[in-house]
């Protein structure tokens, strides 16, 4: 589904993605863990599309096309859905009149019908079920003046509604409590199909106790410096970052 | 001083006092007599405002008078209203017909005498409560248009609202401005809102006078009694050639609640708004909301001022603009908070988007406070749509240009969203919507 | 207990602390002012010709303004014919050594607490003060020289360095600019001149002192820093007056240049005095500031802390001129009595990428008035500026006015400004939970007004914001709301 192979970036002229390659299949989850600083959060934005990183090197293939050359619209569009790490407060811009938008756009993008306003609020009510979004929030402007748990769980309820094939969370779990974690990792569990991809950047082991990964990669200095099962994740709890980069520093 | 404008007009303004003060078939009540000429002579003496007048700084008004204009001409004797469309035309409503500022009872939808009275201001200027409306004194040295109404007017119209009745329909005042030439017109209006009465009134705008420019010169003395509640809300659009200068006073009663909403869109090439609301009591509620989209050449500027007089008092200010073109707008709101009027709460705030790098914004938010236990804040912003948010909806898969005007929709619906009349709200949203698709794509 | 009010009585009603007058012969010249007085200081000076030309050109356009008039308080009436435009203690005008100084004038210095003679204290302070109008001693004046540091009076540096004073007096502020800044330039008596080399960072505070003590006298310094190329200066004002029923006019000027990836820190605490309860006497201040960042990546940063004078009227401004260029204002003004304050600041963005942050924090109390005046202005080439502005008024007591008027205009859609104003009193209940921890309740005025201020206050040098600390205090004892 996608192949990331060498990709270099930079962002103000400072290089932030150095080599990294990276190959996700249908059904697979991805965690990315990494120190501070390691880059993890630039990949998402840089896969995501947002315009101050530049691509200095390398290809990104997404279901056999480019995806660099894509507009962020057109990502999200072809089914690459981002859960932002600090998702944006929009005052006046209610929830679910921007969900229908995005919605109709990317089901016209696919050549699908749009749904109908009743199959639209059905859809919506399940899915709210489904990742426990209190429907009050549903109805208040985007984002605004959400809890930090509650804005991480609209990200979800987002996912749940425009269903993506690849979905990055962007630190997901940073500032939740541990209730509001496994919300967040039981909705992710929920929409898990073996069609769909995840990719799970996180800095700490917690929430991969809730989201199974099928391979777990070490960032550092912008590229993967280890792969591995579940297992590696136990492993960085365990030893703590600086192990690795001790382990790297004398390789 | 009025050497500053074509010799024309000036000697118009002069000859139009002589014969309103000597007209002898007149009904000319002692006490007009008097404030008009103070008036006068202020004007005489002062002329039109310059920008070393610190309320005009940012707005040179000599561009929009220097014309050879006659004053209040009637030309328009032909005039069919039924024929001409205006922004705000299928709204329900008393249709009230004012053509160059004269009401014209044979056109309007006048309401039953129960629910309110309408009549020319001319009619009853005896009333004691439009002679207590007249004579209120008046800041000339910040308005000098102002001056220059009080001493020209013989037109307007009077509406008032008898106590607790509530007028079952809005007012729509139809602002037709038409004829031929130059012309200047002068206005001014009353509105008596009675205790515990309740209305809403709108005003709309139409311009035709065969691609000659004129101007209105318009002023609106407003007293909204105890309990009362008044809507106030301006839909101020028309063509190019019309430009003007509203000048709005609102005098508030204790426990009473006025709402001003002055939309500006596309269209006129000069409007400046006064409005100046007076708290005369406790428990009172102001809040006003304004929206400005400019474009091309436009002059937009609105200056208010809240007075606060006495305790426990709430006023409530937010403009907000979008600039496009080399237009230019002014936001200047002032907000006095007496000694005595503790426990008051005043809030002002202007935010503006500039779509073009010739559009000019000038803003000034002023507080000036007297009291120690109050809430007052201001805030001011000017800048672009926000990155990060265009970001997040293109990452949900919004077009570029939608997430734009979905942005700046919500940027502007922030302000319509005020309104209680939802008609109105939905007439405008689309307005703005396809106003700024315009802008953006 | 007290009631509130009885305390803010007391705190309103505290007498000036530096209120004495020095005894000392001195060196006045008449009240009036005429072409010939401007000779006269000019000869006094030894100045060259140029400067006298220079000042009388001030003094034709002086003679040509009219007052301003858009302040909202009734501007005095000042007789600037009532005035005497030179006063210098009569010993000496310059001295070669401390040694040298008048005793009494050393303890007036002490009294103001600035020791002059005590430099342990004032450890890595370099001082020159200013008494009436001539500098009087100016510290650590060869150890700055050895990095090529030029610190001294302007009437040295006129004597000394005529080429610089030349190539940048009156850059920043022309001749013409407004009435008193006019004047300034028609009979400035004295003030420091400061000249910081490329690439040097001035090692330590460099600190002025004014004092006005004859009667009848106006103070007229003009001030002028210049840093080169990737240098570096913080400088101090301090300022006093003895205790008079007559008004006394202090019309400064300064000016500062910044070249490329040049920084100035300008730092004043301002304690003339403010006149008596009912607003007899006390200091107009009204001062003329202006900075320039001429060069790429300079920075000016004003931070001032105003507690005296009847009337103050001042606006320290940046012009940011080079790309990237910062420009910084913090103020804490407090009003008690009847004073006046009407101080803000003017930024004017220029160059692309310019950036500016004000913090403004007024304290009215008593049955004063204090105003926030600034204006923001965004130039057409001025793409992606940026504009932070705060300003924040504390009443004390509803017998005082606390006023803003922000001018804010803008010529470029790059460009983004934020403007934030609060008006807020300190609350009983703040006062209740400070009482309740044993706070006595003035000590918690002063906590928690030092605390309203703290964000300009950590702005100033540690030596300094100590001192501003207990002015803040000391102003406001009695004031408790």
């Amino acid at each position: 589904m996608l192949q990331i192979k060498n990709l270099h970036a930079t962002i103000d002229g400072n290089q932030i993605i150095n080599g990294l390659n990276l190959e996700v299949k249908p059904g697979e989850i991805h965690a990315i863990m990494g120190p501070n600083g390691s880059g993890k959060s630039s990949l998402a934005s840089v896969l995501a599309g947002r315009e101050e990183f530049e691509v200095t090197d390398g290809t990104v293939t997404y279901k056999g096309m480019d995806l660099l050359d894509m507009d962020p619209e057109i990502r999200a569009r072809e089914g690459v859905f981002l859960a932002f790490q600090y998702p944006v407060e929009i005052p006046g811009v209610s929830n679910i009149s921007f969900l229908k938008t995005a919605l109709d756009e990317i089901r016209e993008h696919r050549k699908q019908e749009p749904l109908s306003a009743r199959d639209f609020l059905n859809r919506t009510r399940e899915m709210q079920k489904l990742v426990q979004f209190d429907s009050a929030l549903t109805n208040r402007s985007l984002n605004e003046g959400f809890s930090g748990g509650e804005k991480k769980r609209n990200e979800i309820f987002q996912m749940a509604m425009l269903d993506p094939s690849l979905a990055i969370l962007d630190e997901t779990d940073s500032g939740l409590d541990i209730d509001a974690l496994r919300i967040v990792a039981d909705g992710v569990n929920k929409l898990h199909t073996p069609e769909k991809a995840f990719i799970i950047i996180t800095h700490y082991q917690r929430l991969l106790e809730y989201i199974v990964p099928d391979f777990v990669h070490v960032l550092s200095g912008g590229k993967i410096v280890r792969s591995g099962d579940k297992s590696l994740a136990l492993e960085l709890e365990e030893k703590g970052y600086d192990w690795l980069r001790e382990e790297i520093a004398t390789s | 001083m009025l050497a500053q404008i074509d010799v024309d007009f000036r000697t118009q303004i002069i000859n139009d006092y002589q014969g309103v003060s000597e007209c002898k078939i007149c009904d000319k009540p002692e006490y007009l007599a008097r404030i008009r000429e103070v008036a006068f002579n202020f004007f005489q003496k002062n002329g039109f405002p310059t920008q070393k007048n610190e309320e005009w700084k940012y707005t040179p008004v000599k561009p929009y008078i220097n014309e050879p204009f006659d004053i209040d001409k009637d030309k328009s004797q032909t005039f069919d209203p039924s024929q001409a469309n205006y922004f705000g035309q299928h709204l329900p409503g008393y249709k009230i017909v004012l053509i160059n500022g004269k009401l014209s009872v044979e056109h309007s939808q006048i309401p039953d005498a129960a629910l309110c009275t309408i009549q020319p201001v001319m009619d009853v200027l005896r009333k004691p409560e439009v002679q207590e409306r007249l004579t209120k004194s008046r800041n000339y040295r910040n308005n000098p248009f102002l001056a220059m109404n009080t001493a020209l007017f013989t037109r307007g119209v009077f509406i008032h609202i008898p106590k607790n009745t509530q007028v079952d329909k809005p007012i729509h005042l139809i602002h037709y401005e038409v004829g031929e030439g130059k012309q200047f017109n002068i206005s001014k209006n009353i509105i008596i809102s009675e205790s515990g009465s309740e209305a809403e009134i709108i005003e709309s705008y139409y311009h035709d006078y065969n691609d000659a420019v004129s101007f209105r010169n318009s002023s609106t003395e407003i007293l909204v009694e105890p309990n009362a509640v008044l809507d106030h809300i301006k839909l101020q659009k028309s063509d190019h050639n019309l430009r003007m200068v509203e000048h709005t006073e609102v005098e508030q009663k204790e426990d009473s609640l006025y709402n001003n909403y002055t939309f500006t869109l596309p269209g006129m090439r000069f409007v400046r708004n006064n409005l100046n609301i007076e708290l005369d009591g406790s428990n009172i509620e102001s809040h006003m909301y304004g929206l400005y989209l400019t474009n091309e050449d436009q002059l937009v500027d609105n200056h208010t001022l809240v007075n606060h007089k006495e305790p426990n008092c709430e006023s409530n200010q937010l403009y907000k603009g979008i600039l496009t073109d080399k237009s230019r707008a002014v936001f200047n709101g002032k907000v006095y908070v007496h000694s005595i009027a503790q426990k008051t709460n005043a809030f002002q705030q202007n935010n503006n988007i500039l779509f073009s790098d010739n559009a000019t914004i000038y803003t000034k938010p002023q507080l000036e406070i007297f009291a120690d236990d109050v809430k007052c804040s201001h805030g001011s912003t000017i800048g672009q749509l926000d990155d990060e948010a265009l970001f997040y909806l293109r990452a949900r898969g919004l077009s570029k240009t939608d997430a734009q005007s979905l942005l700046v929709n919500a940027f502007a619906f922030d302000v319509t969203e005020k309104l209680r009349d939802e008609e109105i709200k939905a007439m405008l949203n689309e307005e703005i919507d396809q106003v700024m698709s315009g802008v953006i794509s | 207990m007290r009631t509130e009010n009885e305390i803010i009585e007391d705190f309103t009603t505290r007498e000036y602390e530096y209120g004495f007058v020095t005894d000392i012969d001195m060196d006045i010249l008449p009240p009036g002012l005429n072409e010939e007085v401007i000779q006269f200081i000019s000869a006094k000076k030894n100045e060259p010709d140029w400067l006298l030309e220079w000042r009388m050109k001030g003094y034709q356009a002086f003679l040509k303004s009219k007052m301003p008039e858009w302040q909202n308080f009734k501007a005095p009436d000042v007789d600037f014919q009532d005035i005497s435009y030179y006063a210098a203690p009569k010993n000496q005008p310059k001295y070669e050594s401390l040694d040298d100084v008048d005793p009494e004038l050393l303890r007036t210095y002490d009294r103001l607490g600035i020791p002059l003679e005590e430099q342990k204290l004032l450890a890595g302070v370099a001082v020159d003060a200013v008494f009436d109008s001539v500098s009087i001693a100016t510290t650590y004046k060869e150890e700055l020289a050895k990095l090529g540091i030029i610190f001294c009076s302007m009437s040295e540096a006129v004597q000394n360095h005529p080429d610089l004073v030349r190539k940048y007096l009156g850059t920043v502020v022309p001749h013409s600019d407004n009435i008193y800044a006019s004047l300034n330039t028609a009979v400035f008596s004295d003030g420091s001149f400061v000249y910081i080399p490329e690439g040097v960072r001035c090692p330590m505070e460099l600190s002025t002192y004014f004092r006005i003590n004859a009667q009848n006298t106006g103070q007229f310094e003009r001030t002028l820093i210049i840093a080169e190329k990737d240098s570096y200066v913080s400088y101090l004002e301090g300022c006093t007056a003895p205790q008079r029923d007559e008004n006394q006019l202090h019309a400064a000027v300064v000016e500062l240049i910044a070249m490329e990836g040049a920084e100035i820190k300008y730092s004043t605490v301002q304690n003339w005095f403010p006149g008596d309860e009912d607003g007899k006497g006390g200091i107009y201040n009204f001062v003329t500031k202006r900075g320039i960042c001429k060069g790429d990546r300079s920075k000016i940063s004003w931070t001032q802390v105003e507690t005296g004078s009847s009337i103050t009227w001042k606006y320290p401004s940046v012009i940011l001129k080079g790309d990237d260029s910062v420009g910084e204002f913090y103020s804490v003004a407090v009003t008690k009595g009847k004073q006046i304050a009407d101080t803000g600041t003017k930024i004017n963005h220029i160059g692309k990428n310019t950036k500016s942050r004000i913090i403004s924090k007024g304290i009215s109390a008593g049955q004063s008035n204090n105003s926030y005046r600034g204006l923001v202005q965004i130039g057409k080439g001025a793409h992606k500026a940026r504009n932070f502005t705060q300003c924040d008024s504390l009443l004390i007591g509803n017998k005082c006015g606390a006023h803003t008027f922000p001018y804010i205009e803008s010529r470029n859609q790059t460009a983004m400004l934020e403007h934030e104003a609060t008006t807020s009193k300190i609350g009983e209940d703040q006062i209740f939970y400070l009482n309740q921890r044993g706070i006595d309740p003035e000590k918690a005025v002063a906590l928690i007004v030092n605390g309203y201020a703290k964000e300009v206050l950590s702005k100033l040098p540690m030596e300094f914001a100590v001192e501003a600390k207990k002015l803040l205090a000391l102003t406001l004892e009695g004031s408790v709301g």
